[in-house]
């Protein structure tokens, strides 16, 4: 399917400018909300412009752009609400001043391809450039159409995102629509509260990926995608992909759970572990990561320092052990009860 | 094949419209905004609780962006004779795009995003992806689905996404298309970047004032050669191409970089060459810098610019459905050979020279090019063929 040869995150967690995940930085006020780091290379005129995601999509991509050996021939970033705190303000703007004379900055930084856009203008990138926004599946497509294109050439570069921002509009709507937690928790007791709703977070991870093994830190494997809220369907989705992706004596290490302390999806979760039978430790990430259309691309990140550490901070095992070989990870995130993902993903022999 | 628009609400009234020089943009009658006796639109003259009658579709949360996507995407469901079997099989991709999503309800979403409680019905319908999750569940669509949002490329490249799913054996057919509606939020965007203009656009004119928005759906059932069997095929999509102008975050550079990559590049992949293209529906806004940035480009390109007309005047700058309706639009210029009028052009760009076509021509038509460049830099070009089918 595709390599992985650099990734980056920035998140909730120490995961960037210097990377401590046993460390774990809890959420406030219900958030899990992203450590900035000091943004290098973005001059302060265009840093000062930028909305909250923009700015830490784009620092993520910066040290994988600065760094890349080739030449960039695609960036593709996925999206469901990047930008909407821009889009907000301008959309306050146009109530309050009854639509009168505004200014076009926050307009053309709301939209929800300015993180792609803003990348590929900083690196001069002139290539393929897209935004997928398909809600709890966007990184997936991106990741998806990476896949094919480097079917077509595999010698390519393509710098693939996850990003999302906790902004007043999905945080303020999301909380109204009943998907994060009403009463106040910690994000350490997130799985043990039994109430419905999840904890918001956000976060841009980046991968630059290319179809050659050599120097690869990670291999995805396999990638599927589903919208279903029957669970039995998930299950046997999961049954029929790993007996396509798995080779006899071959097994999964780690399911890397997506299970956000949401109590009604939990039953799609447990009907993923009863597949994998206890065969595999099970890890979950969003108590670090927190809940957000785009969690997967950090999932991802995380499966690729797993892999690398060959061992997981305590604080992530839900059944099994911390440190064992791991040559396998299956990703399995859900969002909003509907969309759901595989993410197969193989350490380098 | 299906499509909406401010020029008619089928592919067949679209065409009809086009023939007899149809301009769907003038005032509002139905959108309120402060704008509306100021600036001309190009505004489906259908109300939302009609759309809602004529496709039973009364579940709450509905948005207009959604329903007028469900009528174009019905259109071109029925046109394509898909079955029910062939619409919940697993390899049935549906790509869609928009740019505006439920954001046309600049109201409610002012209050679910200020207020602590008594959230509205449309929640969960703001997003540009809840119109492609409604069509999801609706057609029970059980292959891979995504929703795009590149600006006013967007649905060029959900067409081309569709494309290269089939291509990589990742679906068998898919149902790709765009949609938008107008909203305040779009309008006072573009009002504030001051590239609205107060008459009817005149795209590719000397004198041309900026773009008038538009709404509008359509979408289109690709499928692979060896599936189609039997069925009437309109065109081939032959080639296609992504780039980014990587200039500015809303405009185009003054050699029109992006443009003439996404073309060239379309080319490439359509195995032609420039000369072989018969005629380009332009991206042809009617904003200074995206026309005289689109000629110069074709400038580059084309040692002898091909016809070129912008559909644009007829409906108005459609957005996230832009690429998607003169898609459609391409077509028709292939299946019935002919080419339609570039309304509201009377003198050509100075600096340039270059004149759309003027009148309704019959005339034998092998590959047409449509073109979408977008904010952001993002530029898709799309190249369709004539089969002999």
């Amino acid at each position: 399917m595709l390599y992985i040869h650099q990734t980056t995150c920035i998140s909730p967690q120490l995961s960037f400018s210097t990377i401590q995940l046993d460390q774990l930085q809890e959420s406030v006020n219900n958030r899990l909300q992203v450590i900035e780091p000091a943004y290098e290379g973005i001059p302060n005129g265009i840093l000062r412009r930028m909305g909250k995601a923009i700015r830490f999509g784009v620092g993520a991509a910066l040290p994988i752009i600065r760094g890349a050996v080739a030449s960039i021939d695609g960036i593709i970033i996925g999206t469901a609400n990047g930008g909407m705190e821009d889009c907000i303000k301008f959309l306050n703007q146009i109530i309050d001043y009854e639509e009168g004379m505004l200014t076009p900055t926050n307009f053309v930084q709301s939209t929800t391809n300015a993180i792609a856009a803003q990348i590929g203008l900083l690196s001069a990138n002139k290539a393929y450039n897209t935004t997928h926004v398909h809600r709890g599946l966007a990184f997936e497509n991106a990741l998806l159409d990476a896949v094919m294109l480097l079917k077509e050439n595999t010698d390519a570069h393509y710098l693939v995102g996850g990003v999302d921002e906790i902004s007043m509009y999905n945080y303020n709507i999301d909380y109204l629509d009943g998907w994060f937690k009403k009463e106040s928790i910690d994000s350490k007791d997130l799985y043990q509260s039994g109430t419905t709703g999840s904890l918001a977070g956000e976060g841009a991870a980046m991968f630059l990926v290319n179809g050659n093994s050599e120097n690869a830190k990670a291999k995805v494997a396999a990638l599927h995608l589903l919208h279903t809220e029957d669970e039995q369907l998930v299950a046997k989705q999961l049954t029929l992909f790993l007996e396509k992706h798995l080779r006899s004596g071959e097994k999964i290490d780690v399911l890397l759970s997506g299970e956000d302390g949401d109590s009604r999806s939990l039953h799609y979760y447990n009907a993923c572990e009863n597949v994998l039978d206890k065969q595999a430790t099970v890890a979950r990430f969003k108590h670090m990561m927190g809940e957000y259309a785009t969690a997967s691309a950090a999932a991802l990140w995380l499966a690729c320092i797993i892999l690398k550490e060959q061992s997981l901070p305590g604080h992530m095992i839900k059944y099994g052990s911390s440190s064992s070989n791991v040559n396998r990870i299956l990703i399995y995130n859900n969002h909003k009860g509907r969309q759901h993902s595989f993410i197969l993903v193989e350490k380098m022999k | 094949m299906g499509a909406i628009s401010a020029i008619g609400s089928s592919v067949t009234e679209n065409r009809m419209a086009l023939m007899q020089e149809k301009c769907g943009i003038g005032p509002l009658e139905m959108f309120v905004t402060k704008y509306a006796s100021l600036l001309p639109f190009g505004e489906i003259k259908i109300t939302n609780n009609l759309l809602r009658e004529k496709l039973r579709a009364h579940e709450p949360g509905l948005t207009r962006t959604t329903l007028l996507a469900l009528h174009a995407c019905e259109e071109a469901i029925k046109d394509a004779a898909l079955t029910a079997t062939q619409l919940n099989s697993f390899d049935t991709a549906l790509t869609g795009a928009s740019t505006v999503g439920g954001m046309c309800l600049t109201d409610e979403l002012y209050h679910d995003a200020n207020k602590k409680e008594n959230g509205s019905a449309y929640l969960s319908s703001y997003d540009c992806a809840s119109v492609n999750l409604y069509l999801q569940q609706r057609y029970g669509i059980n292959g891979i689905v995504n929703t795009i949002n590149t600006a006013c490329s967007s649905s060029a490249n959900s067409i081309l996404y569709g494309a290269r799913l089939i291509k990589s054996g990742l679906a068998e057919r898919a149902i790709v298309g765009g949609v938008d509606s107008l909203a305040k939020f779009t309008i006072n965007g573009f009002n504030a970047l001051h590239i609205l203009s107060p008459d009817k656009c005149t795209p590719f004119d000397e004198q041309r004032r900026g773009l008038n928005l538009g709404e509008a759906a359509a979408f289109l059932v690709l499928e692979k050669e060896e599936a189609v069997a039997g069925k009437k095929i309109y065109a081939e999509l032959t080639g296609y191409c992504n780039t980014n102008d990587a200039y500015h975050a809303s405009s185009l550079s003054e050699e029109g970089d992006g443009p003439y990559l996404s073309m060239k590049g379309a080319l490439a992949v359509a195995g032609i060459s420039p000369a072989d293209i018969s005629f380009i529906n332009a991206h042809g806004t009617g904003t200074e810098n995206n026309d005289l940035a689109e000629s110069t480009a074709m400038l580059r390109l084309f040692e002898k610019v091909p016809l070129f007309a912008s559909t644009k005047a007829n409906t108005g700058h459609t957005l996230g459905a832009a690429g998607a309706i003169e898609a459609v639009y391409s077509i028709l210029n292939l299946v019935n050979q002919e080419v339609y009028t570039s309304l509201n052009f009377k003198q050509p760009i100075e600096a340039t020279r270059l004149q759309p076509v003027q009148s309704y021509t019959k005339m034998p038509l092998q590959h047409v090019m449509s073109n979408s460049f977008g904010f952001g830099g993002n530029c898709a070009s799309l190249i369709f063929s004539k089969t002999d089918y």
